[in-house]
């Protein structure tokens, strides 16, 4: 209430600023790069399910194909863990936002899962995980959110920012 | 005295972010003594009106080091130690969304 009000004195009065300068231009935080990398990593299964079911198993194309899949899933694991963790560790303030702690120690628990496993319900539930997460990110900007399929496979649900 | 300033950038996030408003007292530093910790807004001739946490004070001028939240933050390395009478004053008060 004080904030809201303190805004709209600033926008008749205009209170002096004072700048938090970083040595490069910082402040872009987004969820969706790590949402991507997750619906990548259900992907990468789902690459790995088909190809496994196939009936060439020990050629070198099959291989080569299960060695991208699986580097690939990897890649993609860790990178929704590391954007998660700048989120986690540059913008959201512990004493506002309690609940997030637990959610990224799910998230980091499930990031892990996903890269020594193939196991599907876990990479779903780490797509689930980050998507609650960027529900709370976009929740501290006032921003609404609204839940859509991915419009590419694997075309699970999705929260995007309802802009 | 008290004043309003508004908080922009975010090298002090999570703790201050872009858009906060804070409230500071510029009340003389010999009645409300600075310590290690406190947020001071203060000029800096290259970079205008910044805010910053006080890191450590040096113990021949007793002039501030300064440093933000962030780890790529402007600080004293860049900054330079900060005079007394460069500091505007102290947060007492804060406001975010």
């Amino acid at each position: 209430m004080i904030y809201q009000l303190l805004t709209r004195l600033d926008e008749k009065f205009g209170f002096e600023t004072a700048q938090a300068h970083c040595d490069v231009p910082c402040g872009i935080y987004d969820p969706s790069t790590a949402q991507i990398a997750a619906l990548t990593v259900v992907r990468m299964m789902d690459l790995m399910a088909a190809l496994e079911s196939g009936d060439e198993k020990s050629t070198t194309d099959f291989h080569n194909s299960m060695e991208r899949y699986i580097s690939v899933k990897e890649e993609h694991a860790e990178k929704a863990k590391h954007e998660i963790r700048i989120i986690w560790g540059d913008y959201f303030k512990k004493d506002k936002h309690p609940n997030v702690d637990d959610l990224v120690h799910k998230i980091m628990q499930l990031g892990s899962k996903v890269r020594q496993t193939a196991d599907r319900e876990a990479g779903v539930a780490f797509v689930a995980a980050i998507n609650e997460f960027a529900e709370a990110f976009w929740a501290t900007k006032e921003v609404k959110t609204k839940k859509a399929k991915a419009p590419y496979a694997p075309a699970l649900e999705m929260v995007y920012p309802d802009l | 005295m008290l004043r309003i300033h508004k908080v922009t950038g975010d090298s002090m996030s999570p703790d201050f972010q872009d858009g906060d408003f804070v409230v500071l007292t510029t009340v003389p530093f010999f009645l409300n003594r600075l310590k290690i910790g406190d947020i001071i807004i203060f000029e800096h001739k290259l970079y205008g009106t910044l805010i910053k946490r006080i890191a450590s004070f040096d113990p021949e001028t007793a002039e501030a080091y300064v440093e933000g939240t962030r780890p790529d933050s402007l600080d004293s390395l860049r900054l330079g130690t900060i005079r007394r009478d460069a500091i505007r004053g102290k947060v007492i008060a804060h406001f975010s969304r």
